[in-house]
């Protein structure tokens, strides 16, 4: 008798001594499994990413000749262009700098793009990341900033060896400096819980009273170099509309952000080229 | 023996179950739908296995789906071993044979979940409609496809036991 009520309440003792032996269990033997099973899934993703590579090749393959000269013909106009932008930027680099000289001005941060492929997109209430294929084997460091074409994607919160998880934009956990473009006063932008129907949304506090936003003349929110993940003027989003905030002293807003973000297959990851220097950089 | 063999090939499939499920959730993002499908990876182990072998199996499935997912690292090894616990105490109620009360049964697991991961992960913004409005559409996108994938899962398994010539009765029923 003593037996059969021992096995009735067996799942609930294992519980219980599970609960307890959890926690107890040092925080680095958390971490210690939590990355040993990232590391074990990550082969598999990096894998299936190729995988995808292999399958858009096979069907561009499929391309017609003509298409095919017709698109080298885009590449090659669109290669021109950026030539000449490139010889541009090269001047413009050089002008400023030399002005920087002149006026002994502090260095500003410079960055390397590491471009990567999103290998996962996790987007719904809870949480708002992606994955992307490269991680400790290209130096990514945790907090770096990510970039598309469109502006900015999020921060890499989780390096591993050879994926690395970004927290988007979009999610509420993400937060950072911005100004509206052509107006140095900087105000906070983060992100919103996503209703999952239309444009991804974002909101915008802290804006000065004089700034004006309608839908027929939007604002452009743009990253600034407060904090020093992100390189200045990178477009976060639009603001079409501005309200005044709780304190009453500052606004408040909506932020449009990029439909894209929800569907990136390539994004560039902004590693710093050298350590935040407090004291000596521009802030 | 120490360890039920149905064990490792019901993690296995697990995995592969997450695997899937984390591929179509990827693809699914232009369109705002995400599918939480965890229910029914705890069924077959606290049904047809005996408590070692079961224990192990969720465990080992629990710390699994952690580090696939962005939530705080043991929410569901808790949450599994909780919910395992609950439904082994009560197993000789359901019938294993048929898919209908394992149906069930993952339903109510993966309900029981996605109230989980609300709880762990969006207690900041619940007053948030938006937020409501997707944890709404996520379930009901979630149990809509597990009418559907429930059945294919539980048939896989068994399938699964056929194939490696393994016992497909359950075992280890406690003794009224």
């Amino acid at each position: 008798m003593a037996k059969l009520r021992l096995d009735r309440i067996k799942p609930l003792v294992a519980l219980g001594a599970f609960l307890f032996a959890w926690w107890i269990i040092p925080t680095t033997l958390k971490s210690f499994l939590e990355a040993s099973f990232s590391e074990f899934q990550a082969p598999a993703w990096v894998a299936t990413s190729y995988l995808d590579d292999l399958e858009n090749f096979w069907a561009r393959r499929s391309h017609s000749k003509v298409e095919l000269i017709e698109a080298g013909r885009e590449v090659a106009r669109a290669k021109s262009l950026y030539q000449f932008n490139s010889q541009r930027k090269e001047t413009l680099e050089n002008e400023i700098q030399r002005l920087e000289a002149i006026l002994n001005l502090p260095s500003r941060r410079e960055f390397r793009y590491e471009v990567a492929r999103v290998v996962r997109r996790d987007l719904n209430a809870w949480w708002q990341q992606i994955v992307i294929r490269k991680g400790k084997d290209f130096d990514i460091p945790v907090g770096a900033a990510v970039v598309f074409s469109g502006g900015v994607v999020g921060r890499v919160v989780e390096v591993s060896a050879f994926t690395s998880r970004v927290e988007l934009v979009t999610s509420p956990n993400f937060r950072m400096a911005a100004n509206f473009e052509g107006d140095v006063r900087p105000v906070v932008y983060q992100g919103l819980p996503q209703s999952g129907f239309g444009d991804p949304l974002g909101t915008v506090r802290d804006a000065p009273q004089d700034v004006i936003a309608s839908t027929q003349i939007p604002l452009k929110l743009v990253s600034t170099r407060l904090g020093g993940t992100f390189p200045p003027g990178l477009m976060v989003g639009r603001v079409s509309w501005l309200e005044p905030g709780n304190t009453g002293i500052f606004q408040a807003g909506e932020v449009e952000l990029d439909a894209r973000l929800l569907s990136l297959h390539e994004v560039a990851v902004l590693i710093p080229l050298y350590p935040i220097d407090l004291e000596n950089d521009v802030p | 023996m120490f360890l039920d063999p149905r064990a490792i090939l019901l993690f296995g499939a697990n995995v592969l179950l997450l695997y899937l499920t984390m591929l179509v959730n990827s693809a699914l993002v232009g369109w705002s739908i995400y599918l939480l499908m965890l229910g029914p990876m705890l069924v077959f182990p606290v049904l047809y296995l005996r408590h070692q072998s079961y224990f192990i199996c969720t465990l080992l499935t629990g710390l699994w789906v952690d580090a696939a997912l962005p939530s705080g690292f043991g929410l569901f090894t808790l949450g599994f071993l909780f919910a395992g616990a609950f439904i082994f105490q009560m197993r000789i109620r359901f019938r294993a044979d048929s898919n209908y009360h394992l149906i069930v049964l993952a339903h109510g697991v993966n309900f029981f979940c996605i109230l989980l991961v609300t709880m762990a992960m969006g207690f900041a913004y619940i007053t948030s409609l938006g937020f409501w409005l997707q944890v709404f559409v996520t379930s009901l996108a979630s149990h809509l496809v597990l009418l559907i994938v429930a059945p294919w899962f539980f048939n896989f398994e068994r399938m699964l036991f056929a194939l490696c010539r393994l016992e497909p009765e359950p075992e280890d029923l406690p003794i009224l």
